[in-house]
């Protein structure tokens, strides 16, 4: 103590003074955002941007986990090249890690494939529903008879591509095929109904076929779109991912869940022993939660369960409200400190040394 | 009241006076005003336990669990620097386990520091800052089989906790590691008073760093966290006093505290 006190005046490299500035132009903006009224934000169209903006921040902030990836590779990896205590470990540790990631690539990049080729299908289905909206709003597109031509033209390219590939292949897939051939075969009759679309204007009977179109476009859409990731989750790598992800990872984490029950019994044992008024409280109380949620308390008293409600509500409740409450002013005081970077010598003094 | 998404008048006012508060709390701070702060035993815990981990010749481990970047992570790091410092004092391993990759940066920026402080930063390694999982349990069994490993002689769990608390304090209590909690879960607090030495509780967290390192800045801001509390406890008695005259005199009620905060722009009439 006794130390002469520098809030903002600390000798900084350039360094601390760009992350300074970063930290608070990074601030002021939610800050801004927080504080004006917001009829304002709405007038200045803020409101649509805001969660863009909000979401280039996460994307900035995901640029770390490479950080992780790389500490994690380097840390294990030393211990790996350099055969030090517990190197098994960390090949399996790096093992797995580079095992899931690469079936999750895979597994994206067939989601992904799928997805594209259900779209080349769901293009139908929309450009009718759109050739309806800019006939009835006399949008500035080209006529109405080349635009159907180009939509009856694209529907047959496409029906026959499904044809040659999707329901060529044979499979356990059956139904499923059967569905989209169903399907295909209502885009095929709608198609023919094209006909009663006419001239410039859109008829009363031509808005009916486009429609048609529209919806049987849409089921096409729909039934491959359940064809494929059936089909995909057949796949070696869709089967690995489920393995590595369902089957290992997963458990283990609720085996590590699992351990809590043997850990609360543990820990609830050395709570309860009676040391003290304090912990004798804490018993009796713990006493009375219990037995007052299950019927056996109740058969006991009546009361069990009231008093168990009122604990948790009232004593419970208050100390949870004043344990949050003193956290959050601490927060929001040191969150203003961070912002403005009002920082103490421990965080900046071996900058630039 | 529901989420704010923008400020009301009461609001910004009462953001203002905090702001200001803690303005003149550094401004005193730095006139050499010695703020006082209570004894907390958890906090002085902490240089006991690593004096015993340099007694035994055990390595302390520090883990910030689930924290992200922000103020409670800042607020551990305050901490962090001090254990980190003593640790480089005494030749001790120091390992901190990591779950956020985006923290993590920070946490080794500030470890590094603590070394440079305590004068060696040569004895620094980078590997001390081990990122384990940004999954919850796959951290928590990775900090279990670093703690087996390691046979940590101090633990500290400080930081944001959630059901992965309690097999991060057996773990420590299994090797007979010392071991201090912080924690702003409440949840999580009872697990920490079961299984570790010492707990501190909520806010006891952020002032665990002030109390450490004494430094003017921060035993300011704590000085001014007890001012604004002291002001929302205020506010929170008008309220109360507010509301029970409205039950006896219904003409108290045209005017409320909530009212105060929940009013907007619109309703100033000037």
């Amino acid at each position: 103590m006794g130390e002469p006190l520098v809030v903002t005046k600390q000798p900084t490299d350039r360094r601390a003074q760009i992350i300074r500035v970063c930290t608070f132009l990074g601030g002021i903006y939610f800050f801004l955002y927080w504080l004006v009224p917001e009829k304002f934000v709405e007038a200045i169209g803020l409101t649509e941007r805001h969660e863009s903006i909000s979401n280039g921040f996460i994307a900035v902030g995901a640029m770390a986990i490479g950080l992780g990836l790389f500490n994690l590779i380097s840390a294990h990896g030393d211990r790996i090249v350099f055969r030090k205590q517990g190197w098994a470990y960390s090949l399996a540790l790096l093992l797995g890690l580079f095992s899931m990631l690469i079936v999750t690539i895979a597994q994206w990049q067939q989601g992904l494939a799928t997805t594209a080729e259900v779209r080349k299908s769901q293009v139908i289905g929309e450009f009718a529903q759109r050739i309806v909206e800019d006939s009835e709003k006399g949008a500035s597109v080209p006529p109405l008879p080349v635009r159907v031509e180009a939509l009856r033209r694209y529907t047959g390219e496409r029906l026959a591509e499904l044809d040659a590939t999707t329901l060529a292949a044979g499979g356990s897939d059956g139904p499923f095929q059967d569905e989209v051939r169903s399907a295909a075969s209502s885009v095929r009759l709608s198609l023919a109904g094209l006909s009663a679309v006419g001239g410039d204007a859109l008829s009363p009977e031509g808005k009916q076929a486009l429609i048609e179109v529209a919806k049987a476009g849409g089921k096409l859409g729909a039934t491959e779109s359940t064809l494929l990731r059936n089909r995909s989750a057949a796949t070696t790598v869709h089967q690995l991912y489920r393995f590595l992800y369902d089957g290992v990872f997963n458990q283990l984490g609720a085996a590590m869940f699992a351990l809590l029950g043997v850990y609360i019994a543990a820990a609830a044992y050395r709570a309860f022993r009676i040391r003290s008024v304090e912990s004798a409280l804490m018993m009796i109380s713990a006493l009375v939660v219990m037995m007052g949620q299950i019927s056996l308390g109740q058969l006991i008293s009546d009361q069990l369960p009231e008093l168990r409600q009122w604990l948790l509500e009232v004593p419970n409740s208050a100390a949870f409200r004043a344990i949050r409450f003193g956290a959050a002013v601490a927060g929001l005081m040191l969150a203003v400190r961070m912002w403005l970077s009002i920082e103490s010598k421990s965080f900046s003094s071996g900058k630039g040394q | 009241m529901g989420g704010l998404e923008h400020a009301t008048p009461g609001i910004l006012l009462t953001l203002i006076i905090g702001v200001w508060i803690l303005f003149s709390q550094l401004r005193r701070a730095e006139r050499g005003h010695e703020h006082f702060i209570r004894r907390i035993p958890g906090i002085d815990a902490v240089e006991d336990a690593i004096g015993r981990c340099a007694e035994m010749g055990r390595s302390v481990v520090f883990t910030t669990a689930l924290t992200d970047v922000g103020p409670v992570l800042y607020a551990c790091l305050g901490v962090l620097h001090s254990v980190a410092k003593r640790s480089a004092a005494y030749k001790l391993k120091l390992v901190v386990p990591q779950y956020s990759p985006e923290a993590m940066a920070i946490v080794e920026d500030s470890v590094r520091d603590a070394y440079n402080d305590a004068g060696r930063g040569s004895s620094f390694d980078p590997q001390s800052i081990v990122f384990l999982s940004s999954e919850q349990f796959a951290f928590a069994s990775g900090y279990m089989g670093l703690v087996h490993r390691e046979k940590a002689g101090a633990a500290f769990l400080f930081g944001v906790f959630a059901a992965e608390a309690l097999v991060l304090a057996e773990a420590g209590q299994q090797v007979g590691a010392r071991q201090v909690a912080a924690s702003v879960s409440p949840e999580q607090v009872a697990f920490f008073i079961c299984t570790c030495d010492y707990t501190l509780i909520g806010e006891e967290l952020f002032g665990a760093s002030a109390y450490l390192s004494r430094e003017p800045v921060q035993v300011a801001t704590l000085a001014a966290q007890d001012r604004v509390k002291l002001m929302f406890a205020a506010i929170i008695l008008i309220g109360v006093a507010q509301a029970t005259a409205a039950m006896f005199f219904p003409g108290a009620a045209a005017w409320s505290i909530e009212r105060f905060f929940t009013a907007g722009w619109e309703s100033l009439s000037w």
